[in-house]
């Protein structure tokens, strides 16, 4: 038990645009990576391959050292907040609670140890107060902390989350990271696609920089360099990238 | 002839177009909820029409073959309606995927081509089967007067199926409805959901067109749902309701349909009100009303609220302006705010009666109360414009037209955070002062 997420010779298509090109890594257990690329980069995708979502046109992907269909149920998958409507009839809780349903079956009802353990997940997330809402009355930061709550109900040892801190107040964007690094105490792998460059060497363990081919992974000191950023971003966000990480370093005392 | 309220649940004639209309609406207002909350509405349309050629079809068939049973005809109906939709179903389906056509292209294609081959099929038997062409014709609108109580058994097989079928899989239909993605990717049987709920919607679409009608079946099957989306925020009651909605729309329909035909033939014509217009328009109507005057989302409300907003803004505006020149006379009001002189006597007024204004010899100053609040105001004001042009880098000349909009709609909790995040300023961009959080006697 080495590997959480492997994926060899991947090739994904939509329609003839390739969205994921010949993409081959290795993920270890515990770990928690930052996925980095521009927009349509296929960063998504690459969650959605993993998740069975999507069909890759050709190669493999595998779980826990093992065929993937058989440890998807390990995977807790935090898509992105704009892909739901908001306005659906549901509350805070049912939501969390829907991070129970997979294991219940077709006509599974939640038991009242699923009940206390959304209950539980909600003050976690500290939204206790709001279990009863209508989801549409929260806020950006709140909807993202229910989804974080959702996700944790599932007990998975595979996080993938899409862009949780899109759109996310400063104090909520702190709180899930500092779940999550609970989370990978408890051994559990983490993937999260990023955006803020600003913030990738303080989240992040590891980096998998991604623009339809897959430019580099491993550690965030290795990866996470001008030339790597370059062939990421191309030539017009290089500047900006370069100017985040020179303020990063000023930041934290290396320059 | 007399016909008694109750006559129509249980008179052997009555009875059956009556429990016949109300299941059957019943079935396809729960349906309609599902389809709805998916936003495929039109989806109900395309298959409702899609069913006319293979009911036609099916009909000259079955004429054919065993032309000495016409009181069977109805299996003819059926067969060849869920046929043809299923297969219109098909076609769209197909379309989306190989064809990459838009999903309302491909439903408006599918719609118009399978009704135009149906109304084509209508007219070719006119002459050649002019009896059994009437079974066909009274599928476009629907006849609910010749159902018999083998329907109210057929009926009410379908709507138990989707109610039960609602009932049972609650929890995970509505997680795949909320978020498919994550509901699949969580376990979730989502494509056997999805499979069962599509067969449920056909098979309501097929027998509500008995009795309401091709061309107006998707209109039962949504309007219970539109009208029920505007009073709950809840699936459970959702259904519960748009299930209410679809059994007052199919019993009114059916009994205006009787009462209003009656009432117009006695005065010498005849005259018939179709039942199923009748039901699509009870039901329209329901959703109508509940669209206007439904609590929090009705448009009433919304209009009233955006009044109620309009005057805060007045009110504050005018303890803003006092408060900055310690008193105004009524003719620098009503320069100040253009409205009728009248409205803005009324609004001094009761401002005055609510303690927030003082007048003397003829000037309007503000109480002690009032100073405050127009303080808190200005506050809210300046607050935001230095945050703006601080944090924003906003141009301190345009700050101050969004501000006076703000002003009006920061929560005392943004206040609060805007405080901290400025380091509780003095001053505005404006070099003017910020007034203090005002500490009141309460504490606030």
């Amino acid at each position: 038990m080495k590997y959480a997420i492997e994926a060899e010779a991947l090739n994904i298509n939509y329609g003839k645009t390739p969205i994921l090109w010949d993409v081959t890594f290795q993920i270890p257990k515990g770990l928690l990576v930052g996925i980095i690329g521009p927009n349509g980069a296929g960063k998504s995708t690459l969650f959605k391959a993993i998740l069975g979502l999507v069909k890759p046109l050709s190669g493999k992907i595998a779980l826990f050292d093992g065929p993937a269909p058989e440890s998807r149920k390990r995977i807790a998958y935090v898509p992105q907040r704009e892909s739901v409507d908001w306005d659906f009839p549901i509350t805070a809780l049912e939501v969390v609670l829907m991070g129970r349903y997979g294991r219940l079956g077709l006509f599974g009802r939640p038991r009242k140890a699923d009940r206390e353990a959304a209950g539980a997940a909600l003050e976690l997330v500290g939204m206790s107060a709001f279990a009863d809402r209508q989801i549409s009355q929260l806020s950006g930061g709140q909807q993202q902390r229910l989804f974080i709550a959702r996700a944790l109900v599932q007990e998975a040892d595979l996080f993938l989350l899409d862009e949780p801190f899109a759109g996310v107040d400063l104090t909520t964007e702190k709180a899930i990271m500092e779940l999550l690094r609970h989370q990978k105490q408890l051994g559990k792998t983490i993937l999260i696609v990023h955006h803020d460059f600003l913030t990738v060497e303080e989240y992040f363990d590891w980096a998998l920089l991604l623009n339809t081919r897959l430019i580099g992974y491993g550690t965030v000191q290795e990866v996470f360099n001008r030339e790597n950023l370059k062939k990421t971003f191309g030539k017009s966000q290089l500047l900006f990238a370069e100017a985040a990480i020179l303020a990063a370093k000023s930041q934290s005392g290396i320059l | 002839m007399m016909i008694s309220f109750w006559d129509f649940f249980i008179d052997p004639v009555l009875r059956a177009p009556t429990w016949g209309c109300i299941l059957m609406c019943l079935a396809s207002s729960l349906m309609g909820v599902l389809i709805f909350l998916r936003k495929r509405s039109l989806l109900a349309e395309t298959l409702s029409h899609a069913t006319y050629p293979g009911a036609v079809i099916g009909v000259s068939v079955f004429a054919l073959l065993f032309p000495l049973h016409e009181e069977w005809t109805f299996i003819a109906v059926l067969g060849g309606a869920f046929a043809s939709s299923w297969l219109g179903l098909k076609a769209i389906e197909w379309m989306e995927e190989k064809g990459k056509v838009r999903t309302d292209a491909a439903l408006c294609f599918v719609l118009a081509v399978f009704f135009g081959v149906g109304i084509v099929a209508a007219s070719a038997m006119q002459s050649a089967l002019p009896v059994w062409q009437k079974q066909v014709q009274m599928l476009l609108f629907g006849q609910a007067a010749t159902m018999t109580d083998v329907h109210i058994a057929i009926y009410g097989c379908l709507a138990l199926t989707a109610a039960l079928f609602l009932f049972l899989t609650f929890r995970p239909l509505q997680s795949s409805l909320f978020d498919r993605d994550f509901s699949i990717s969580a376990g979730i049987p989502v494509s056997i959901l999805d499979r069962i709920l599509f067969w449920l919607l056909l098979i309501s679409l097929i027998v509500g067109i008995r009795s309401v009608g091709v061309v107006l079946m998707s209109g039962m099957v949504i309007a219970p749902a539109v009208a029920a989306r505007q009073f709950s925020n809840r699936l459970q009651t959702l259904f519960g309701l748009a299930a209410l909605f679809g059994v007052l729309s199919g019993f009114l329909g059916n009994y205006l349909s009787v009462m209003g035909s009656l009432a117009f033939s006695q005065q010498g014509q005849k005259m018939t009100l179709p039942t199923g217009p009748m039901i699509v328009l009870v039901g329209t109507i329901f959703a109508l009303l509940s669209l206007m005057f439904a609590p929090k989302r009705g448009l009433a409300f919304r209009i009233g609220r955006i009044l109620a907003f309009r005057l805060r803004c007045l009110r504050e505006n005018i303890l803003k302006g006092i408060w900055k020149k310690e008193s105004l006379s009524f003719d620098q009001l009503k320069e100040a705010h253009q409205i009728s002189p009248l409205f803005l006597r009324y609004v001094l007024f009761r401002m005055k009666r609510e303690g927030w204004l003082s007048r003397k010899e003829k000037r309007f100053g503000l109480t002690f109360d009032g100073r405050q609040k127009a303080a808190s105001i200005v506050r809210l004001h300046r607050l935001w414009e230095l945050y703006l042009a601080e944090s924003l880098g906003q141009q301190v000349e345009n700050v101050h037209r969004t501000a006076e909009e703000m002003e009006h709609i920061l929560t005392p909790e943004i206040e609060e955070r805007l405080t901290r995040l400025l380091a509780n300023p003095t001053h505005d961009p404006h070099h003017q002062p910020i007034p203090e959080k005002h500490e009141s006697i309460l504490g606030n």
